[in-house]
């Protein structure tokens, strides 16, 4: 009985412990920053180091033979510590981390609803009480966004139950363009309120007489900048480099974009902005965001969004759906760590994300395998395969094809009571955490070693 | 029976407990690389430590030990990797795992069976084992266990007081230098503790309008937070105002700079993390909703705790607490700058409009004194009696001299945008304490009366121009009048 609840056996394999004591707890914890100042620190000393030795060289000429021993400790001591570095290298993980967004094109310039269009403002114009405002038509544009920024534009439409096309292009332009935080929460604001019926009254007493599309939500995404969707941009031309100009990134506006989105998917029974494949492909842009470290903040409501939009889809329409976005992000995300990163990101939270979640991981496992298609047994035939003893196996992909394929089995609900399956799927875990020694020096040995582990455990625990 | 199953189920959690510790065990690490493999471990606990109990479908909560890991990882961690993981994370396991819920029980009757057959009856179920971030001991009993608690990383109100004054001076003196990861972690720890009072308050609160229990309240976190000794309550509430003004005012300033910088100067951009930037807008404004809850909270609590005081339910252990309207009146009288900026922010219209008729209250000639503390009074103060007052060229006189045409008319700006806000909501007619503010008069009326308000507030004061607010909100009330009418 105790023995199954013991820490786990290869804890104690090993004769000597290095340090038995948990070393304090380190505060610091490495950023990116961090790494890249560490990264300078070293090349500023290994330029030192030369200049040294030069100089070295210079001052000594006349002295040959403390010279030549010089010289030989020097060599010595560099190649010790060329040794360290490859060994350090070796031992470097890849961040996870693709640039989504490139260079932001030029935002477009707003236009202002002409006042003599507006109704709204039209019937103020005439009306004896104007004396009272004094609003001047040249003064239009300004008040129309004081009215927005401050809340009375909403107010106005909820008592007057109706929006003009002129107004709510304005507002959606303001909303994805404008660079003044004010103008564009405002006008986020309004399109959520106007839109979703739980924040203010029911809307379907609102008339909106134009709806943006799914192409202006795409429009604006291509002028943010984002790469995804170009068709000369596939898997292998993503790199991690990121730009320095001046103006690569998204704008703040891309978090109105979000939020805009997560609306729209959530008013599906009074309002059918997006056809189901315009989701499919949402779905699957707001998934690879997630990839951009740049949004790494917006964590937060790009969950939100994530699960407004898998909520979209109809019961009858989701087990298509789903597959076809796994399969696009398959063949559209590279097939490195961010694989790992876009399943974990997927958050599981209910049994649609949870199916999202494995189909995701199983389309990526068979891309990485090379696999056009296969079945569940197929998969873990090949990785069982895998020779973890063999030298020249790359530890590094098997620690994502473990991660990968813990998260398809768990959740597959068709693999669920498949017992032959689960068995395949212990011999593989079997074979890295016996197959690999503690004493394994390659990079990810003793990662693949304890993941392993830690999943056989698991097993064992249900 | 039951009890064996929970043994079960008990070892099996402390299985997955150390299973999962385990990955956080750094005694195989001893070089320079540590940081980046604990960064990377600690993700991996993360991710661990979701799969299986939020995941899987007959997952448990975390243990107390690995609770306590997540969130001291909120609290410690430098990388925006693992404190945006860490918070979802708690925020996730909070929603999946209420710690106090109500359960709605049918409870079918069968001596009256005239009336209903069946009555929805909500039970409030506490989890007594379920972890929680805060420790309130009893303030000078007990310390040693208080203490040990501590060490392990629990939050007491003081350390809780100390987290809201943190923020407090970076909002204050923030430039853009100061965008750091430290104060996004500040926000979202804050954030989270206050996500926690209010899973724990507003559930007791609900059961306590039902069956007027105020034990229950008084054994609401919330409620034991603010009665702390160790902790001035009026300044709590004075730091959360703070923070709500300042996040909202800056905002806008810092963001604009912000991207100015970024297109004229390349070295910025590198300076100072892009993800950071992008992210401080969003957290900042869902610290103000946050912080506009808690304090929504506290109200409500007064509001509890006075029907409990009049029904003789309180004792003496609960001492005295001025009621936090009251704090925050006196607050927005004497410092003026905020007045503007909490009226923006904070815009629950039921609250505000009350706040708005209570200012101009204290202004508003009285024809009889009564006591303060008297609820029939509270029928007597009314947006539709402000209004009243201040179409009264007499009494508008005396208010526009102790209180500046500039304010007053805020004020009444502010008032009648909250006023349309209750008059949108389409309420069920069960809450009658809203109906009593928006009823009265219709909103044509009403519109009327703002625009007379307007006219004799500038009557009085010719020189000083209306605002921009307030030329908005006269431009809203003629828009309505003209259409309606």
């Amino acid at each position: 009985m105790t023995d199954m609840y013991d820490p786990l056996d290869f804890e104690f394999e090993e004769p000597i412990r290095i340090s038995p004591s948990v070393p304090k707890k380190k505060k610091k914890v490495i950023g990116l920053d961090d790494l890249l100042e560490d990264h300078e620190k070293e090349q500023k000393r290994i330029k030192d180091r030369k200049c040294k030795r030069t100089k070295i060289k210079n001052t000594s000429d006349s002295e040959e033979d403390e010279d030549a021993t010089e010289i030989e400790l020097s060599k010595c001591v560099d190649k010790c510590q060329k040794e360290m570095d490859q060994i350090n290298d070796d031992d470097e993980m890849p961040l996870w981390g693709i640039q989504v967004f490139g260079d932001q094109r030029t935002l477009p310039a707003l236009e202002y609803p002409e006042p003599r269009s507006c109704v709204t403002l039209q019937s103020i114009m005439n009306h004896k009480l104007n004396s009272l405002v004094e609003l001047k038509i040249e003064k239009g544009e300004p008040f129309l966004e004081g009215l927005l920024v401050d809340g009375w534009l909403l107010k106005l439409i909820f008592t007057l139950g109706q929006v003009e096309k002129s107004i709510s292009t304005w507002i959606f332009n303001l909303m994805l363009y404008s660079s003044k935080e004010r103008s564009r929460k405002a006008a986020c604001e309004f399109w959520c309120s106007i839109l979703s019926p739980e924040i203010e009254v029911n809307s379907s007493d609102i008339k909106i007489d134009w709806l943006p599309s799914y192409s202006d939500l795409k429009r604006a995404l291509d002028i943010y900048g984002f790469l995804l969707d170009s068709p000369s941009k596939l898997s292998s031309d993503i790199d991690m480099i990121h730009a320095d100009s001046d103006t690569a990134g998204p704008p703040q506006n891309i978090r109105c974009w979000i939020k805009y989105v997560a609306v729209c998917c959530q008013v599906r029974n009074t309002h059918l902005i997006f056809s189901t494949s315009e989701a499919e492909d949402l779905l699957g842009v707001i998934i690879s965001l997630f990839l951009d470290r740049q949004l790494l903040g917006l964590f937060m409501i790009l969950h939100a969004c994530m699960h407004s939009v898998i909520s979209f889809f109809k019961d009858e329409e989701w087990h298509d759906s789903c597959e076809r976005v796994a399969k696009s992000l398959g063949w559209r995300l590279p097939r490195d760590i961010n694989c790992l990163r876009t399943v974990e990101s997927i958050s599981g939270s209910n049994g649609r994300s949870k199916h999202l979640r494995s189909a995701v991981a199983k389309q990526f496992l068979i891309r990485c395998l090379n696999e056009k298609e296969c079945d569940a047994e197929d998969i873990l035939r090949m990785l069982i395969s895998i020779n973890v003893k063999d030298k020249n196996c790359d530890l590094s992909k098997m620690y994502i094809y473990l991660g990968l394929a813990e998260n398809w089995l768990l959740f597959d609900p068709t693999l669920k009571d498949n017992a032959a399956i689960h068995e395949m799927w212990g011999i593989c875990l079997r074979n890295c955490s016996c197959g690999i020694a503690i004493t394994d020096l390659r990079s990810y040995a003793s990662k693949v070693r304890s993941k392993a582990s830690y999943l056989l455990q698991g097993m064992a625990n249900k | 029976m039951e009890n064996r199953k929970r043994g079960a189920a008990g070892a099996a959690n402390r299985g997955m407990e150390e299973n999962t510790m385990a990955i956080l065990d750094t005694s195989g690490f001893n070089n320079s690389k540590i940081s980046h493999h604990l960064n990377d471990d600690r993700l991996a606990f993360l991710e661990a430590v979701r799969c299986a109990s939020l995941l899987s479908d007959d997952g448990s909560a975390p243990t107390s030990i690995m609770f306590e890991a997540v969130f001291q990882v909120l609290r410690d961690e430098d990388s925006l990797d693992l404190i945006m993981g860490s918070y979802q994370l708690l925020v996730d396991l909070n929603k999946r795992f209420p710690p106090v819920y109500l359960s709605k029980t049918e409870k079918s009757e069968s001596s009256s069976s005239s009336s209903s057959s069946s009555n929805v009856i909500s039970q409030l179920v506490v989890v007594q084992e379920a972890w929680s971030p805060f420790t309130f001991g009893l303030d000078s009993y007990n310390e040693k266990a208080v203490a040990d608690k501590q060490s392990r990383g629990s939050v007491d109100s003081l350390n809780f007081h100390a987290l809201v004054q943190e923020v407090v001076k970076v909002a204050r003196e923030r430039k853009s230098e100061a965008v750091e990861i430290k104060f996004l972690r500040n926000m979202l720890l804050l954030q989270y503790l206050i996500i926690i009072l209010e899973g724990d308050f507003l559930p007791r609160n609900c059961a306590y309008q039902e069956n007027k229990d105020w034990t229950v309240l008084r054994k609401s976190l919330l409620n034991m937070l603010l009665g702390s000794r160790k902790i001035i309550y009026k300044s709590l509430i004075e730091d959360c105002l703070c923070i709500m003004c300042d996040l909202s005012d800056d905002q806008t300033e810092l963001s604009s700079e912000m991207s100015h910088n970024r297109r004229h100067s390349g070295n910025l951009l590198q300076e100072i993390d892009t993800a950071v930037v992008l992210a401080l807008p969003e957290v900042e404004k869902s610290t103000c909703t946050v912080l506009k809850k808690l304090v929504l909270m506290i109200m409500e609590l007064d509001l509890s705790r006075s029907m409990a005081d009049l029904q003789g339910f309180t004792t003496r252990a609960d001492g005295v607490r001025t009621p936090a309207v009251d704090i925050i009146l006196e607050e927005l009288i004497y410092n003026s700058n905020i007045l503007s900026s909490f009226l923006q922010v904070f815009d629950e219209p039921k609250w505000k409009l009350k706040i708005i008729v209570e200012y101009f209250h204290k202004y508003i000639p009285k024809s009889s004194i009564r006591t303060r503390r008297s609820i029939d009074q509270v029928k007597d103060e009314t947006f539709d009696g402000v209004l009243k007052c201040l179409s009264n060229s007499n009494s508008t006189k005396s208010i526009v001299k102790k209180l500046s045409t500039d304010v007053a008319q805020l004020l009444l700006a502010h008032a009648f945008q909250a006023y349309l806000s209750l008059s949108l909501q389409h309420l069920p007619g069960g809450v009658s304490e809203l109906k009593e503010d928006v009823k009265g008069s219709s909103l044509v009326e009403v519109c009327k009366n703002v625009i007379t308000a307007f006219t004799s507030l500038r009557k009085e004061d010719g020189e000083t121009e209306i605002f921009p607010f307030g030329n908005e909100a006269l431009f809203t009330a003629a828009t309505i009048l003209s259409t309606k009418s």
